[in-house]
């Protein structure tokens, strides 16, 4: 059995941290967005990769 | 030129404000650096998750580098499509809704140069990110897999991409004539039209560019460079793209008021 190797796998999560990251920014400093702005940092922190597409697509307003 | 060139620099601003040019590539990298590390851990993962028939995992094999690769490319057809749509849906829709459409319209932009613009930069976004997603995808595979054939996969990307941009354009035309969500709908439906039709009739169709992501796997799994089935996929796709091109900078010159 092959053990999760971390030095493979880091790239993934710092990839994921850094679209956590980007959407937190976005979100601070958006003026208003669909919805209460706490449930999507809540949905970005906790939803992965999804949470953010989420975010990104359908919280956000032009 | 000229005018062209400050509205795509414009253009290429507010897609770094937009946080644009920032998640969609990451995105499309975390999508493509996925698909090798879970075919290789699949054992691993299948174990994790629970109770597995005792054959299954001794029959694991690993499959070969080429078609993770297309597997990789094969994942931007369905995510990847979605946020690009989502994404350009407001491009001249926004433009309209917003208010500043009447004004971009003033003299001299010409129509032509402003979709010549949006173009350039939907453009330069779909290269960014299905660039930096098969670089690291291709990355990934040659670390956990075995050798992958870079030319084929460089083709393989190209041709995926080109159908990519076919849906974006759809999308860009849609956008210069309806409100931004209808925009995204009706192009994400029109794309997913173009496939259906293409796979109830694979043979008559074979010069639709909805071949190209079959193609674009073929390319990898084949490596066949001899026969020439690309060329008329290829050509109704650049056609596509040309014909929404001058469809939407004709459209968005008619509707430059907000819609109620």
């Amino acid at each position: 059995m092959k053990t999760m190797d971390l030095s493979l796998l880091w790239p993934l999560f710092a990839l994921q941290g850094l679209l956590a990251v980007i959407g937190l920014i976005s979100l601070a400093r958006a003026r208003s967005v669909r919805g209460p702005k706490w449930v999507w940092a809540i949905i970005i922190l906790l939803g992965n990769l999804l949470g953010s597409l989420a975010y990104f697509t359908i919280g956000r307003k032009e | 030129m000229r005018n062209t060139w400050i509205f795509y620099r414009k253009e290429m601003l507010e897609m770094l404000r937009g946080y644009k040019l920032l998640w969609i590539p990451v995105v499309f990298m975390i999508l493509g650096i996925m698909q090798p590390i879970s075919a290789y851990y699949m054992p691993e993962i299948l174990k994790m998750s629970g109770d597995v028939p005792p054959g299954l995992l001794e029959s694991y094999t690993l499959p070969g580098a080429a078609e993770v690769m297309a597997k990789s490319l094969g994942q931007y057809g369905v995510i990847g499509l979605l946020v690009l749509a989502l994404s350009a849906m407001n491009s001249f829709a926004g433009e309209r809704e917003g208010g500043t459409a009447e004004l971009v319209l003033a003299r001299p932009l010409t129509p032509l140069a402003a979709a010549s613009a949006k173009w350039l930069a939907q453009l330069t976004l779909l290269v960014l990110s299905l660039g930096l997603g098969a670089a690291g995808a291709g990355y990934y595979i040659t670390l956990l897999i075995g050798p992958l054939p870079w030319s084929a996969a460089v083709s393989a990307s190209a041709l995926y991409g080109l159908w990519l941009m076919c849906a974006v354009s759809l999308t860009l035309l849609f956008s210069a004539c309806l409100r931004a969500p209808a925009a995204a709908f009706l192009s994400l439906a029109a794309a997913g039209g173009l496939a259906l039709l293409h796979t109830l009739l694979p043979r008559p169709l074979r010069w639709s560019p909805a071949a190209l992501p079959k193609l674009s796997a073929e390319a990898l799994l084949r490596q066949e460079y001899t026969s020439y089935a690309w060329v008329f996929p290829v050509l109704s796709g650049i056609a596509l793209i040309v014909l929404c091109f001058l469809g939407a900078s004709l459209l968005f010159d008619r509707n430059k008021l907000p819609r109620f």
